[in-house]
């Protein structure tokens, strides 16, 4: 019963929104490396609230094709780098009987874009790496590794401490290694964080995950 | 109509402590092999349904209902709380990778454990440790540990690991799939195999406190027995990494729940 492994490896690709602004869909074809990298944020985000499978499928492909284009005007741009993560992350929601390798994949595009620039995105690269590492299956049936998680959390706390999802991604990871205390903190500090911000864009669903954080507490 | 009233509440509950998976994420998929069970078993279309929870809590709460009627459970589930909910075994899953049965390992840092006694003071952790009584008397049969051994249950086998590779007074018992794969480890060498079990089934279906009829339960056994080769059957067994299912093969002390 070493099952549900394709299940899981959704819910570890349903990430936190990145602050970008997205484009407008189907806008005009995106040519540059920040529009190449917009229009990925908006496949993920639309991904996230997408029930029909065929429709996640078709976001994932586009993503897809829009790293490879932003991998080749510039092959070693965080922006790229990190996007190819994401795109592999939709890929893996969307082909789950290969959703080991590419999580695989996804972890591996997401070390080289913290290489290249950790700050990217408020800390995304080290971010959405533990977010990953947190929720994929674990040893051995997956990626999922919750000490290493927690590891790339507070890395992403230390580069942007403020930032309500690095928040969250530390208390989730504080609360599955088994540190209510630890976790109970983080998610008031994310919560405070969120509160600060002015309204609109992110911030309800950030207060929205502080809130349900705490409950479980 | 009773009888159809009461096909059409039929439920299995997939119980699946210790292993990964959201209730919400596997739903589709247990949907889909209740509907290909019922299928080759001859069952009304839709009178089978089913429901999924990865905690053992949450298991037995939805195994009260009494449209419970069949449960899926790990067989650690199966030793702990078979005679309290007197579920019966109905066939045995044969899993990928697996096969229908397995063996249990226990591993602590080399050198440390050499015999029961020397777990004194240990902590033993499993993704079976929320069964007690299967890890002390089925994995670990004939190795009588000392009582003031804990047994803790994780889904964090790799940090168990860790920790006992660094000298923690902890021991881990793995199954059959973790153990396969702990020769791959960067820290394997400081770890020991301490003791094996005899070969336990991986999961079984059981009927729920007889509330399947004899008929309808033996036409489901004989469904599931020939769900991988009927159509549809492989379709939806593959996602649940299910080969198929054969008789049940209890060891002697779990033979009549």
């Amino acid at each position: 019963m070493g099952c549900l492994l394709l299940a899981v490896a959704a819910c570890a690709t349903r990430l936190s929104s990145p602050p970008a602004s997205s484009p407008p869909a189907q806008s005009a074809e995106p040519s540059s490396v920040a529009e190449l990298a917009a229009a990925i944020d908006a496949d993920a985000k639309r991904s996230d609230h997408e029930s029909d499978a065929k429709i996640r499928e078709s976001l994932a492909t586009d993503a897809g094709r829009n790293a490879d284009a932003c991998l080749a005007r510039e092959p070693q741009a965080a922006a790229c780098l990190y996007g190819r993560g994401i795109a592999l992350g939709l890929m893996a929601r969307a082909h789950p009987t290969h959703a080991g390798e590419f999580l695989n994949s996804m972890l591996d595009a997401l070390a080289k874009a913290e290489t290249v620039d950790a700050t990217y995105q408020e800390a995304g690269p080290g971010r959405v790496r533990s977010l990953v590492l947190i929720r994929a299956p674990g040893w051995p049936l997956g990626p999922g590794d919750t000490d290493a998680g927690l590891v790339a959390a507070r890395r992403a706390v230390v580069l942007s401490p403020l930032y309500p999802p690095n928040l969250l991604a530390l208390a989730e990871a504080l609360a599955k290694s088994g540190d209510a205390a630890g976790a109970k903190l983080n998610y008031s500090r994310a919560r405070d964080a969120a509160l600060a911000l002015s309204a609109g864009g992110d911030r309800e669903d950030w207060l929205r995950q502080a809130e349900q954080g705490l409950q479980h507490r | 109509m009773s009888a159809l009233l009461a096909a059409s509440l039929a439920t299995l509950v997939f119980c699946a402590p210790g292993y990964p998976g959201a209730a919400g994420d596997a739903q589709p998929l247990v949907d889909q092999f209740a509907g290909a069970a019922a299928a080759t078993s001859g069952w009304p279309a839709g009178s089978l349904a089913a429901v999924y929870d990865p905690t053992e809590e949450g298991g037995l709460a939805k195994l009260k209902g009494t449209d419970a009627v069949l449960a899926f459970v790990p067989y650690p589930f199966f030793v702990e709380h078979g005679a309290q909910l007197h579920l019966a075994p109905l066939v045995q899953a044969d899993v990928t990778d697996v096969g229908p049965q397995q063996r249990w390992t226990l591993v602590a840092k080399a050198g440390r454990v050499t015999n029961p006694k020397s777990m004194a003071g240990y902590t033993l952790l499993s993704a079976a440790g929320y069964a007690p009584d299967f890890v002390r008397h089925s994995a670990l049969q004939g190795w009588d540990m000392p009582s003031d051994v804990k047994i803790e249950t994780t889904g964090q086998i790799l940090s168990a690991l860790r920790r006992a590779a660094a000298g923690e007074p902890v021991a881990v018992l793995i199954d059959q799939t973790q153990a396969a794969a702990l020769p791959s480890l960067p820290f394997a060498a400081q770890l020991n195999t301490v003791i094996q079990s005899a070969e336990l089934p991986v999961a079984l279906i059981v009927v729920v406190d007889s509330r399947v009829p004899a008929a309808r339960a033996k036409a489901l056994q004989t469904g599931l027995l020939k769900m991988n080769a009927a159509t549809g059957g492989v379709d939806s067994l593959g996602p649940l990494r299910l080969h198929g299912f054969v008789l049940p093969k209890l060891p002697p002390r779990t033979a009549a729940p």
